[in-house]
């Protein structure tokens, strides 16, 4: 198939199914998706719908169990673990709502590790770290540990580590989930200026339709359907 | 991933639990610093013997009368006798290179010199006693030689620290020195002064008495008997051959039964010594074995623990980007450096202990460098081969779980 230069990420009749011994939960049921470079997008749907397992698939974390899967005209079916491990190095950065930062490891170390596996140098690291922390008002808290840091500074601790390689997708589920409400305007702010300033791809998982008012598009699951898909400027 | 990396990650990971660290290096700790005491120990007993041999002649031997097989003797049919030495020397020419009869037991002599007194141990040499044990250097004058020795000359040489005390110098020779002898005194002139080197024995024995040497034939008299006779065989065969050959003849010669002599050589004294260290390690290697597998299986015990302590973090490190050898270099590397410091520190504590049991001894321990590197190696070695079960275990993870994991 010809890759598409303006589609990111082409879902089509993707399906999950988990398997636990005899019991098999369909998580995903033919999703067709296509997401193009730029775009700002929100996934939303009930607890159980399937966000997260969409999710861990666009993330290469999790294989779909039918359908096809294209990154950038990748096929993701043709690519062993450590090639995924190689392009979620480089092409995608993860924002978790638990944070998941490494801990007894300084923010500095963990806006680091990403670029470790990248094999930059240890130089380049430094100053891009540095940098990283910076642009997301952490200047001040580098040899800081997880443990001392607020859920808003963690969250942008990861945001900053989620962009040490220079990806072209960023994938947020419930970013703001643990976050007061001061905090996530701050996060979605930082979303938001990736978006438009960056021309990062930005995939938000949320329950907020505030925070989903943000976004240029938002999808919502039900059951691992997608039942509806809507363009905001269409809406308006 | 960096090489270097991994080695500060490890570090950091084994001081973050430094307690159970430890406790997990107890194991390797104990059984380096067993093996290293042990082999310190040995080595330097060996560095020991070989030392107290080295100043001696190659094929150094005495024969002897077996003691234990001898309820009482007969001095003049059961001992050795000049004659016996006559016929050991024709009947081996080309291996005796010195034979004498040798009078070991209480030849101590008092002497006085003046106002000085001094005990004076008689030792009785053969003709140029001093080429074949290299601890006697002559100073001033010389050593017994052949006419002293066939005509029983009243002549002696003397430790230099001897005429130091009785003469108040050093050059001796010429002086004269009344000596007991079987309870005759006589007057000895003394035609030569030595020293001795230093050795390791040197600050070891309390010296009561000076060694002085005298003609044999003056010490036993011509008639005289001794139950030991002193030779160097040749260096080209083989001692315990010679050895062998010179006792199945005396034996011969004197009509005696089998076991009625025996012989000591100086490099059987050396194998056994050998063998013995030989058996202790091997003893010495099952104890290491055993406790090297005990603390292998603990590092392996703790580094599973640790995998999944730390399953969400490999599940982290996994979705930025980690690949399997990342992960299991990581664990191997962090699996190793723990042994490897256990193995430092066992080896330091091994040479310390060393250290302590020899100088109670006034000896130096033997450290061989070579130790030191196959320790380093032998330990992260220990920790590879344990970490590879619990490396993989954490490289297998599969990222989605790993990152649900409470
Ligand atoms: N590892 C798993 N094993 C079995 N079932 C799972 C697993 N992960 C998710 N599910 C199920 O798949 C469905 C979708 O889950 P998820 O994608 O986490 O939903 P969401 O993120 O929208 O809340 C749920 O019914 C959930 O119970
Ligand atoms: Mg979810």
């Amino acid at each position: 198939m010809k890759p598409d230069l303006t589609e990111i990420i082409k879902l089509q009749n993707l399906d999950k199914t988990y398997r636990n011994g005899n019991i098999s939960v369909d998580a995903l049921k033919k999703v067709n998706i296509t997401i193009d470079y730029g775009e700002f997008v929100a996934i939303m749907g009930a607890s159980g719908s399937g966000k997260s397992t969409l999710m861990n698939i666009l993330g290469c974390l999790d294989r779909p169990t039918g359908g096809d899967y294209y990154l950038e005209g990748i096929d993701i079916k043709e690519k062993t673990d450590d090639q995924l491990s190689f392009i979620r190095n480089q092409k995608i950065g993860f924002v978790f709502q638990s944070f998941n930062l490494i801990p007894r490891t300084s923010a500095f170390k963990n806006v680091e590790l990403p670029m470790i596996y990248g094999k930059i140098p240890a130089r380049e690291r430094k100053e891009r770290s540095v940098a990283l922390l910076e642009s997301v008002g952490l200047g001040d808290r580098f040899e800081h540990m997880p443990n001392e840091l607020s859920g808003g500074q963690k969250q942008r601790v990861a945001i900053a580590r989620a962009l040490a390689n220079a990806p072209t997708i960023i994938l947020a589920d419930e970013p703001t989930g643990n976050l007061d409400s001061a905090s996530s305007v701050e996060i979605m702010e930082i979303f938001t200026k990736l978006n438009r300033d960056s021309g990062n791809t930005v995939i938000i998982v949320t329950h907020e339709p505030d925070i989903a008012k943000c976004t240029d598009r938002t999808i919502t699951f039900k059951d691992g359907f997608v039942v509806q898909d809507l363009r905001r400027k269409e809406a308006v | 991933m960096l090489f270097l990396e991994n080695i500060k990650l490890a570090l950091t990971a084994i001081r973050a639990n430094k307690m159970r660290s430890f406790l997990t290096m107890l194991g390797i700790i104990i059984g380096i610093s067993s093996v290293i005491t042990i082999t310190s120990i040995g080595a330097s007993a060996q560095a020991m013997i070989n030392k107290q041999f080295e100043t001696l002649e190659g094929g150094y031997m005495v024969l002897m009368l077996n003691w234990r097989n001898t309820e009482s003797i007969d001095y003049y049919a059961d001992l050795f006798s000049w004659d016996d030495v006559e016929a050991l020397k024709n009947r081996f020419p080309g291996y005796i290179r010195y034979i004498e009869l040798m009078n070991l037991g209480n030849n101590s002599s008092t002497t006085k010199v003046g106002r000085t007194e001094a005990t004076l141990t008689l030792y009785g040499a053969g003709a140029d006693y001093n080429k074949f044990d290299k601890s006697i250097q002559i100073i001033h004058g010389r050593m017994i030689n052949q006419s002293d020795v066939d005509a029983a000359r009243e002549n002696i040489v003397i430790d230099v620290k001897a005429a130091r005390q009785l003469f108040n110098k050093e050059n001796a020779v010429g002086a004269t020195l009344p000596t007991a002898f079987y309870g005759e005194e006589k007057d000895l002139t003394v035609v030569g002064v030595y020293e001795t080197p230093p050795s390791i024995f040197s600050g070891l024995m309390v010296e009561t008495s000076y060694t002085c040497y005298v003609p044999i034939s003056l010490l036993l008299g011509s008639d005289g008997r001794s139950a030991y006779i002193e030779i160097f065989a040749s260096e080209k065969d083989d001692p315990i051959v010679q050895a062998e050959a010179f006792l199945s003849y005396i034996t011969k010669v004197k009509n005696k039964p089998d076991d009625f002599y025996m012989y000591q050589s100086a490099d059987e004294q050396i194998s056994q010594v050998n063998t013995v260290l030989g058996t202790l390690s091997i003893a010495l290697g099952a104890i290491a074995a055993i406790s090297l597998l005990v603390g292998g299986i603990g590092i392996m015990n703790i580094m599973l623990v640790s995998v999944t302590e730390r399953t969400r973090e490999i599940g982290i490190r996994k979705s930025l980007g980690a690949r399997t050898k990342d992960i299991l270099t990581q664990f191997l590397i962090e699996a190793m450096i723990l042994s490897s410091i256990g193995g430092i520190i066992g080896m330091a504590l091994g040479m310390s202990l060393a250290g302590l049991g020899m100088s109670a001894f006034g000896i130096g321990v033997v450290i061989q460098p070579i130790v030191i590197v196959v320790t380093v190696i032998f330990s992260a070695g220990v920790g590879m081969f344990f970490g590879i079960f619990p490396a993989r275990k954490a490289a297998r993870l599969d990222p989605i779980e790993a990152l649900r994991y409470e």
